[in-house]
């Protein structure tokens, strides 16, 4: 890991950032839901399950989709390849270019959550919790971003990333049977899992949210290796 | 002086196409060596396997002493300089702030900007948002960023397929001048003026297979005819074959002084291309 290579890629894709209107749009996504979430709730305090549904999106959105875009777009103009022929390393890559995504969803995080009153947590548990699910989304936008081939196929992936990851806890609102596979298999998903930390104090959860991390891991890496040479 | 590549049989195939057939060579440090080729001759190919973009499907290639497997390592990147049609730019960024990123991510320092700006021909354009840039300039800054570290080796592809006569001049200067400061050159291209200008060597490759290799000078004797064209004092115009009878006249005529004009017939590099492998170099 090179600091001086990290902070360089960082500083090329915070100018690019801002000169980047497709990329805008995603951390006012959860600011406006978190707005709508107050105004339905009428001031009063949010359950778990709605903070937790405010936070996947603010993931999903940021971190998964602005990496997402920002890796599709270089892959399909072909400056990832310049990033990959130069002397910094994989992490280097991830490191740097996540940043800006890290930069967006803490400021996006920090807006819903005081918008919709929740004054935070200090629980260790929750905020190992929370950096777990935001490394997962941040490894699952890059190995998506590396995955796809076009920026314009980008929403494909984006919607049911934001229904399907950043938004598991509703499936409690879908009136499955208790004991159903489809309710079980959604409550193995990373935010799901987070919630049942929150509520059981159990590490085990954490360990379900590492495994996520670890396929998200595996999932960016054989696709940055595939990018790096060609067919 | 030591080999910096070094290529013994090397063969690439997707699927069941060839695209490289064991081609074998080497290139001496210091050497600028030009492989020449039409499109779809398989030269791309080979600098992609001579950089680690595409792995081998048999055969040895070690560059700059080290094998493929090592090809992915920093030590290697920050030594290579490769300008190929997988090169590209940051659009929305300014000249300055992408040739910046690479001096960063080679450690080089800053101060070469300016340096390769001068060489590239671009002095003064470095606030230029590149998106605004003509081709010919974008292809000038994408070769100013494979220069900004120094490279031992550099691998250019086309380098100036897209550059006016004017601006393909200031770069073979460049190169030139690198070439001097001690930058071994691997040069694909299909410009015979380029090759003839810049190459030390050069090698043909038609199809995949490599047909000749040599210095310029040497090819062009080789396939000479070795004929003498001579233009006389009274507008007689002889075509005179290697012989000691022609020997004779010629040496006749020069104690005449009725010579007007006399010049051997050496192939241009394109002829011999024709000649060797039956395809005109440019496609």
């Amino acid at each position: 890991m090179n600091i001086t290579r990290i902070g360089a890629i960082f500083e090329k894709d915070m100018k690019d950032f801002m000169k980047n209107p497709s990329l805008f749009i995603m951390p006012l996504m959860p600011i406006l839901m978190a707005f709508l979430y107050e105004r339905i709730g009428n001031g009063e305090e949010l359950p778990l399950l709605m903070i937790y549904i405010i936070i996947g999106t603010t993931f999903a959105a940021n971190a998964s989709g602005c990496l997402m875009i920002m890796m599709v777009e270089e892959k399909e103009k072909m400056t990832l390849r310049g990033l990959m022929m130069s002397p910094a390393s994989i992490v280097d890559i991830i490191f740097g270019k996540s940043l800006v995504a890290i930069l967006l969803t803490v400021g996006s995080l920090v807006i819903s959550l005081s918008i919709i009153g929740f004054t935070g947590t200090n629980s260790f548990q929750a905020i190992i919790g929370l950096f777990f699910a935001l490394l997962f989304f941040i490894l699952l936008g890059i190995g998506i971003g590396l995955f796809v081939k076009t920026i314009a196929s980008t929403q494909v992936y984006l919607t049911p990333i934001l229904f399907i990851f950043g938004m598991t806890p509703f499936i409690d609102f879908l009136g499955l049977e208790k004991n159903s596979l489809g309710l079980r298999i959604g409550q193995a998903f990373p935010l799901p899992q987070l919630i049942k930390m929150n509520e059981t104090g159990s590490w085990i959860h954490l360990g379900v949210v590492g495994i996520w991390v670890v396929g998200a891991a595996i999932f960016a890496y054989i696709f940055f290796a595939k990018t790096r040479i060609d067919d | 002086m030591g080999n910096v590549i070094k290529v013994e049989k090397l063969e690439k195939k997707f699927k069941e196409q060839t695209a490289v057939k064991e081609v074998s060579f080497e290139v001496g440090q210091g050497e600028i060596f030009g492989l020449l080729g039409p499109s779809g001759a398989g030269k791309t190919t080979m600098i992609k396997m001579m950089t680690g973009e595409l792995a081998k499907t048999s055969g040895n290639c070690e560059v700059l002493g080290m094998q493929p497997e090592q090809y992915k390592t920093a030590r290697f990147k920050s030594q290579i300089g490769v300008l190929s049609d997988n090169s590209a730019l940051y659009e929305r960024l300014t000249v300055n702030d992408n040739l910046k990123l690479f001096c960063k991510l080679y450690n080089a320092p800053l101060s070469s900007v300016k340096e390769v700006l001068q060489i590239v021909n671009l002095e003064g354009e470095e606030k230029k948002i590149v998106s605004k840039l003509s081709k010919g300039m974008k292809q000038r800054v994408l070769l100013a960023k494979t220069l900004i570290h120094k490279p031992a080796l550099l691998f250019l592809d086309e380098p100036t397929s897209a550059l006016d006569p004017g601006n393909t001049a200031h770069i073979h200067y460049g190169l030139k001048k690198l070439n001097e400061a001690g930058t071994t050159i691997f040069l694909n291209t299909h410009n015979m003026e380029e090759a003839n200008m810049l190459c030390n060597r050069v090698a043909f490759l038609s199809d995949g297979i490599l047909q000749e290799i040599g210095k310029p000078n040497e090819l062009r004797y080789k396939y000479s005819n070795h004929a003498f064209h001579i233009e006389t004092n009274s507008g007689e115009r002889l075509v005179l074959d290697n012989s000691p009878e022609n020997a004779e006249q010629i040496a006749r005529l020069i104690a005449d002084k009725q010579i007007k004009e006399m010049h051997t017939d050496n192939p241009t590099l394109g002829e011999i291309f024709l000649k060797v492998t039956g395809k005109e170099l440019v496609v």
